[in-house]
């Protein structure tokens, strides 16, 4: 089921104008809908249960029901996706996916539990420090365990089932992949908000149906001429969740280009290696731990200061923009390594605090010229 | 007097500005008036009094540039840069030696750390509120009854500050209104409110990295009791300019005359 009509980019865009609506109209059909809230939950296991997994994001608007019941630094993630549960607008998922990322999320799940009783809650733990024998032995139980909740739901899942799904999302993944290559490389082909528009319309559409509208799409833009160049600063945008991709074409609009990101609505989520042969959840086990990990998690030897040079770098970037959900712990956390690393780098730096389901406030607007006026300044 | 002139216009959440400088770079007039509630309307206003001033029209100015937050408002602009570039540019232009500068204007603050050739190497704003600005000294003045241009003088009087915790508006007023109540002099309330600004500052200041000389531009800057207390957080001594206020609408004329120059 393709939603909407027009050209793969149209469709990408207006799933993302009504984050939800796909999802709804897959749960009228008749298949089961699993909302999940991290990159780390294996959308594989559940997509070969015969669940749709859809990212829960939060939507725009107040949300007068969960402040009454969460503190006030729970992040807007959090509280944005509550607030749609507590009114019902959630009620299209059979099935919600939790990932022990932070405390927030950690409570969430339990206040989900006890508010929406008729929804059934999975919390996904995967380990805190990644690497090592005992990391990928303590997640294989966890996925294995996970498994089992899911088919205590939903019947036996079958290997085959599993691999035909890693298969699937591999070949996802490979595409999105050529998409950073091509914005990387072919700057002025696709702008990044569009690109921001096909990865976020990427969890809000069945994997089968996004997939058949970005095959051809990302071979067209392959073979496409390039358009001249607009010699803009390229910016590399890095940050938490970010499904609000207003603060993006504000960005662009300020007279800048995105050319990469490491959002977690973005590349980071697709940074999974390929899986290697055997058993299925195995296989599992070293993607979602060999993954770039997210700053809630801990690799040993991955240093996020480093890496993200090495982007911006590779990016040709000439200054990065940190759009960092307010209260994400895990992320401020990193973010002064990693700036000092940068500006150690010479890479200039601007980090902005952001309200994930509001509009993009004018301020933002006003630091984001700057920050270009000032990398124009530099590059004169 | 003859042209070509080149203006810079500065619309901000409390006053306009405009500033014209000579082929030269001289700066020739400059004008502040208040924004009230139509911005286009004050940018209009501002601009026409300085024409005046420089007995000149329209057709002298050569290019503009408009600042501020109201800078989309301003018609006839070249061109619309921040106030953060054009700060800088104003504050480096009088004083090459400036490596910091500190804004605070009407609804927000800024530090902005420069290299030595005038280039901003980091800046930092204030969140979306008005903490800590000069909307903020208007309010607790109007509350205390006392005139904005009294408001440092008194400070400085002051044998201690009072404990103010909060430069939210709001949680402000209503604290200096206890203060009040408590007994507490309207002098030392001052100093405390003086004190919560440079603490606030101190922190965009401490992100940004403080070099001196350190230039205090925005009208807050006229206020001594806000300037010592801001020396005393940072650890250096403030330069003010002649016309603190200015500082954005000079950067502004001045980028201006160097795009005509390209």
């Amino acid at each position: 089921m393709v939603s909407g009509n027009g050209t793969p980019l149209e469709v990408f865009t207006s799933v993302c104008d009504d984050f939800y609506a796909t999802a709804r109209a897959v749960a009228a059909s008749g298949r089961k809908v699993a909302g999940y809230f991290c990159s780390y939950a294996p959308q594989e296991l559940l997509h070969a249960a015969g669940y749709f997994p859809v990212r829960a994001l939060g939507r725009p608007g107040g949300t007068p029901r969960a402040d009454q019941l969460l503190q006030a630094y729970a992040c807007s993630l959090a509280r944005s996706s509550f607030d749609a549960a507590l009114s019902g607008e959630f009620d299209f998922m059979d099935l919600v996916v939790f990932s022990h990322t932070c405390d927030t999320m950690q409570n969430l799940a339990d206040l989900w539990r006890s508010s929406r009783p008729n929804q059934r809650v999975i919390i996904v733990s995967a380990p805190s420090v990644t690497a090592g024998a005992a990391a990928h032995a303590y997640y294989r139980k966890v996925l294995g365990d996970v498994r089992e909740q899911i088919e205590a739901l939903s019947g036996p899942i079958s290997d085959d089932a599993i691999r035909a799904s890693i298969e699937l999302y591999a070949r996802h993944r490979d595409l999105i992949q050529r998409l950073y290559t091509l914005r990387r490389e072919h700057s002025e082909r696709l702008s990044g908000q569009d690109l921001l528009a096909v990865v976020t319309s990427s969890v809000m559409m069945p994997k089968e149906d996004h997939l058949a509208l970005l095959e051809p799409f990302v071979v067209e833009l392959e073979a496409a001429a390039d358009p001249a160049p607009k010699r803009l600063p390229r910016v590399f945008v890095a940050g938490s969740v970010c499904q609000n991709m207003g603060f993006i074409t504000a960005l662009e609009e300020a007279g800048c280009m995105v050319v990469d990101d490491d959002l977690c609505m973005g590349s980071r989520s697709f940074s999974l290696p390929d899986a290697p042969a055997g058993d299925p959840v195995d296989a599992l086990v070293e993607m979602y731990l060999g993954r770039r990990p997210c700053p809630a998690f801990h690799t040993a030897g991955f240093d996020p200061g480093a890496f993200l040079v090495e982007r911006a770098r590779a990016a040709r970037a000439a200054g990065v923009v940190f759009l960092l959900t307010k209260f994400c712990d895990p992320w401020f956390f990193d973010y002064p390594h990693v700036n000092k690393t940068l500006e150690a780098a010479g890479i200039p730096g601007l980090l902005v605090e952001v309200e994930q389901n509001l509009p993009v406030p004018e301020q933002f607007r006003t630091r984001a010229e700057a920050f270009v006026e000032m990398l124009k300044a530099k590059a004169d | 007097m003859g042209g070509p002139y080149f203006a810079g216009v500065d619309v901000g959440s409390a006053t306009a500005k405009a500033v014209l400088v000579d082929a030269a770079g001289k700066l020739c007039v400059h004008v502040v008036v208040p924004s009230g509630g139509n911005l286009t309307l004050a940018a209009d206003k501002v601009l026409a009094a300085a024409l005046a001033q420089a007995d000149a029209v329209t057709g002298d100015i050569a290019a503009l540039i408009a600042t501020g937050y109201g800078r989309e408002s301003v018609a006839g602009r070249t061109r619309s840069v921040t106030e953060i570039t054009c700060h800088a540019k104003g504050a480096h232009a009088l004083y090459p030696d400036a490596r910091s500068v500190i804004d605070i204007g009407g609804q927000d603050s800024k530090a902005i750390s420069l290299d030595p050739t005038g280039m901003i190497r980091k800046f930092e704003m204030n969140d979306k509120c008005a903490a800590g600005t000069g909307r903020f000294l208007e309010v607790m003045a109007r509350t205390l009854e006392v005139p904005l241009d009294e408001v440092g003088p008194r400070a400085l009087t002051a044998d201690r500050p009072a404990k103010i915790s909060s430069t939210c508006t709001v949680f402000a007023e209503s604290e200096v209104i206890s203060l009040l109540a408590q007994g507490e002099t309207v002098e030392r309330i001052l100093a405390g409110l003086c004190l919560a600004i440079s603490q606030r500052v101190n922190s965009l200041a401490t992100r940004t990295g403080m070099a001196p000389r350190v230039i205090m531009t925005g009208g807050v800057a006229k206020n001594t009791g806000v300037v010592r207390a801001i020396e005393k957080a940072i650890g250096f001594p403030l330069t003010v300019p002649e016309e603190p206020q200015i500082m954005g609408a000079l950067g502004a004329a001045l980028l201006a005359r160097a795009d005509a120059a390209k």
